[in-house]
């Protein structure tokens, strides 16, 4: 048994670090070198000397965040070598472009899952089951209380929710950047027929996935001086962060409602002030971690973000699974 | 017509902020559906099923049980759910990969009528079996009604008003008949929502029950701007406010909740029964003090409310009164149209003549509410300040020339209620909440000063806004000094204002005080916690008021 500073990869000032290559997975601060799964900004940082990622990932950034940032891109699968080490990326299904990363070592493996999810989803590549010695899994909704529907039917309630209130505007809150498309790409398979508008950010994103040839239903860009009457039975997605505050006055006679796996929960439902919530996730359910660990065949499991006590504790005494764990 | 229909109206009213749309999704309820599964629906939404058959602890050991699910994963979910029967909704999504049984169709009369009171009829063994074949049999989106009625934690954000209203439109009559016969013991069954529903009003069916309470509205300034001369002064007693009815010789006592409370005070029914005439009158119950004549403190009524038959011993240890405010009917003519200054004058006629008429001597357990006359608004707010002194809450204010309608009208009663009492405290324990509050820590305790220790006074809940709690939870999870299962013991840092309405000693609490109903007011963010005060400020309140 090795002790923490022998593993490949470790925790260190709050990140993923691998010393043999001196290089950062998702930093929250600048490095030098930093390998980014995907490219949502909680998982990016500015100032870093070089980043690395996938050719999806690096393209969004570089729409979100400007041309400014030296890039290095690599096709999934494809193997670099940083020090020795063999590094490459593996679809994680969490959003276009997402990965798990891989790390060989002197024939030892080490996979960090990334943000992922087992789920259908048109607008992404489908998670790939990649066998390991040492699993870093996320485990955001690592609590059994979490079983995701189907994204149809999810869909589907979201289309009724529309559709039986003609006199309204429905505004749907979900995340700019994968949320939105996925929610775009299933609403249009939908009853569903009104017209669609989306936020600036999300548009921006919108046509981003089109260009990396993703098909997302056109969707109007929401001026702010839109006439009531024209809104009225549509739909309109926009950004969590507009929720509150003055956005919402240029509206009329509105519902709202947020798509994310937390409004499974009553109590956040109610708390979220929103008027309904959809609960859709990026992320893997309780099932879905579970399934990762299994069929990844890894010996030894390490988990972040989210609640790592209670499904460690759970594969620990009820599949004999060793879980262990990153000193902070 | 199934237990879907009603999982799906749950759903609706539950993500509904919207007053008229509850109503319009409550209406189409009913119109799609058996009288008798309405009536149920009434039952359950204005909360009459509160009893837990099963309580949540044994839902979770059961589930616990049936799919080998440790119960410290189960506990550890609770803390995020914040219900149990939402925790083990929850969990069975994940279960349904196991269900192969073919689903069953109940409907609402079925489980409430049948299903789930069999289940204590039956031995552990047996109602284990039932409740798991439930679970597997019945549809998914069913699971959270089935387990929120077994624990007793069936709640939804429908008021008596909103069921009043939607079934006034449905059958178009006026709200204060519906609501009227909403009152009292509704029974669920076919008859009582034809009853209930019934286009012709008959005055007969109305006998027994009270009218709509009229409630009073909290003081608003251009109050201030009108004759004092206009309005009718009384003292705010904190009791338990009740309508008093004898119809055809019968007397019935009725809680503003709607509840027959007859069996707890049979004395004063035996008493009231021996006047001759009948009469609606509404007023107020407590424990009286005879010898000073004044209400005795709230907690000695608590000690009389839920006790069915109370012994004689119980009854001369905490004698009641009943004090009349207002006569709404006597014998049978329903006088609430006329003016309250008239009414008054009826009631003060009445009261005299039973006084001296009764064989029984009712004085030792009915009287009339004393009327105060201050002489300018200056006046009255004197009076209010020196309500504590006869343990009252404040005043009452009633328009001389109101009638007497229903629901919390605009402009005809107020409450002008003595200030709270207000002492600074620090915070020293916080606990997570439950319910919507799940997740994050709500339930407070707070400390003052003795010497140079922080002694627990009291624990609120309430008074800080979303935002406040919020950061204020943030704040928790920093400063913890150490955790004792779902309670910390945090860092004595943040100082509160805490408000409440009354002060007395008490054996039972280390500080020697008891207040009641606590609640945070300020976060003192501008005070350091040797600002805040002590209990010796506490006792020098209590002497104030005694």
């Amino acid at each position: 048994m090795r002790t923490k500073q022998e593993y490949l990869i470790r925790y260190k000032d709050g990140n993923l670090y691998c010393e043999l290559a001196d290089i950062w997975i998702d930093p929250s601060k600048p490095v030098k070198k930093a390998l980014i799964t995907h490219a949502h900004f909680d998982h990016f940082t500015f100032g870093c000397e070089e980043y690395i990622s996938t050719k999806e990932t690096a393209i969004l950034l570089k729409e979100r965040v400007g041309d400014n940032i030296k890039i290095k891109t690599f096709e999934y699968g494809e193997e670099f070598k940083i020090n020795g080490i063999n590094i490459s990326f593996h679809p994680s299904g969490h959003i276009l472009g997402s990965s798990q990363i891989m790390f060989i070592f002197a024939e030892e493996k080490w996979l960090i899952s990334g943000d992922f999810k087992l789920q259908k989803d048109e607008t992404c590549k489908q998670y790939k089951i990649v066998k390991t010695d040492y699993l870093i899994s996320e485990c955001t909704f690592g609590l059994p209380i979490f079983k995701w529907d189907e994204s149809k039917k999810i869909a589907n309630d979201i289309s009724k929710w529309i559709t039986n209130s003609p006199e309204k505007t429905s505004l749907l809150f979900c995340y700019s950047l994968g949320k939105a498309q996925r929610l775009l790409n299933e609403i249009s398979q939908t009853n569903f027929k009104g017209n669609i508008y989306s936020h600036g950010s999300i548009h921006k994103m919108n046509n981003c996935y089109k260009k990396l040839g993703i098909d997302i239903k056109d969707t109007i860009k929401i001026e702010n001086k839109k006439k009531i009457d024209e809104l009225k039975g549509s739909l309109i997605l926009l950004p969590p962060s507009l929720s509150k505050g003055s956005y919402l006055k240029n509206f009329k006679n509105i519902q709202t409602a947020f798509a994310s796996g937390w409004m499974s929960i009553r109590a956040l439902r109610k708390r979220s002030g929103y008027d309904k919530g959809f609960p859709i996730s990026d992320h893997a359910d309780w099932d879905g971690i579970l399934e990762v660990v299994k069929k990844s065949e890894a010996k030894n499991v390490f988990f972040h973000h989210g609640d790592s006590e209670s499904i460690s504790k759970y594969l620990i005494e009820k599949e004999s699974i060793n879980v262990l764990f990153f000193g902070k | 017509m199934s237990l879907n229909n009603f999982s799906k109206l749950f759903v609706d009213l539950d993500s509904s902020n919207s007053t008229n749309n509850k109503i319009e999704y409550l209406k189409n309820y009913f119109l799609s559906n058996d009288p008798i599964d309405n009536s149920w629906a009434i039952y359950l939404l204005t909360g009459k099923i509160n009893k837990r058959f099963i309580s949540g602890r044994y839902l979770k050991n059961l589930f616990s049980q049936i799919y080998e699910y440790p119960e410290w994963l189960i506990d550890t979910c609770y803390l995020k759910v914040g219900d149990s029967a939402e925790v083990i909704t929850l969990l069975l999504k994940n279960k349904s990969t196991s269900r192969k049984k073919k689903l069953s169709n109940i409907s609402l009369n079925e489980l409430l009528s049948k299903t789930i009171p069999d289940l204590s009829k039956l031995n552990e063994e047996e109602k284990n079996f039932k409740i798991k074949n439930m679970w597997e049999t019945l549809p998914e989106d069913n699971h959270l009604i089935f387990n929120k009625i077994l624990t007793g934690t069936f709640r939804v954000g429908v008021s008596i008003g909103i069921i009043t209203k939607s079934i006034s439109k449905l059958i178009n009559i006026d709200e204060e008949i519906i609501s009227h016969r909403l009152m009292g013991n509704y029974e669920p069954s076919i008859d009582s929502y034809k009853l209930l529903v019934n286009k012709n009003i008959n005055l007969q069916e109305l006998n027994s029950k009270p009218f709509p309470f009229l409630l009073a509205n909290t003081i608003e300034d251009k109050i201030f701007k009108h004759s004092i001369n206009d309005f009718q002064f009384e003292w705010k007693y904190d009791g338990i406010r009740m309508q008093l009815i004898k119809r055809s010789g019968n007397v019935s006592l009725w809680t503003r909740g709607q509840e027959l409370v007859n069996e707890s005070f049979p004395e004063l029914v035996e008493k009231m029964s021996h006047i001759k005439d009948d009469f609606v009158l509404d007023g107020e119950l407590l424990v009286w003090n005879f010898k000073e004549q004044i209400a005795c403190d709230f907690s000695l009524l608590q000690k009389r409310i839920n006790r069915k038959s109370p012994s004689k011993s119980i009854q001369i240890k905490y004698p009641i009164i009943f004090i009349a405010y207002d006569l709404l009917e006597i014998n049978g003519r329903d006088i609430r149209e006329i003016k309250l200054e008239n009414r008054r004058i009826e009631l003060e006629k009445y009261f005299s003549k039973w006084q001296n008429r009764t064989a029984n001597n009712i004085s030792d357990i009915f009287k009339i509410c004393d009327l105060i006359f201050p002489k300018d608004w200056p006046d009255a707010f004197t009076y209010k300040e020196k309500s504590r002194e006869n343990n009252t809450e404040g005043l009452i204010i009633k328009k001389k020339t109101s009638i007497y309608s229903s629901g919390r009208k605009k402009g005809i009663w107020w409450k002008y209620k003595v200030d709270p009492m207000q002492l600074d405290a620090v915070l020293i324990y916080a606990k997570g909440g439950s319910g919507r509050r799940a997740g994050l820590y709500t339930d407070y305790s707070f400390a003052l000063w003795k010497e140079k220790e922080l002694i627990k006074f009291a624990s609120a809940y309430s008074g800080l806004t979303n935002i406040e709690i919020k950061e204020l939870d943030k704040w928790i999870r920093k400063n913890t000094i150490e955790k004792f299962g779902p309670v910390r013991s945090l860092k004595p840092e943040m100082v509160f204002e805490i408000s409440f309405e009354k002060i007395q000693t008490s054996k039972r609490h280390k500080s020697g005080i008891a207040v009641r109903f606590p609640r945070i007011t300020k976060w003192r963010k501008d005070k350091k916690i040797n600002d805040a005060d002590s209990l010796e400020n506490a006792y020098e309140l209590m002497k104030n008021i005694s």
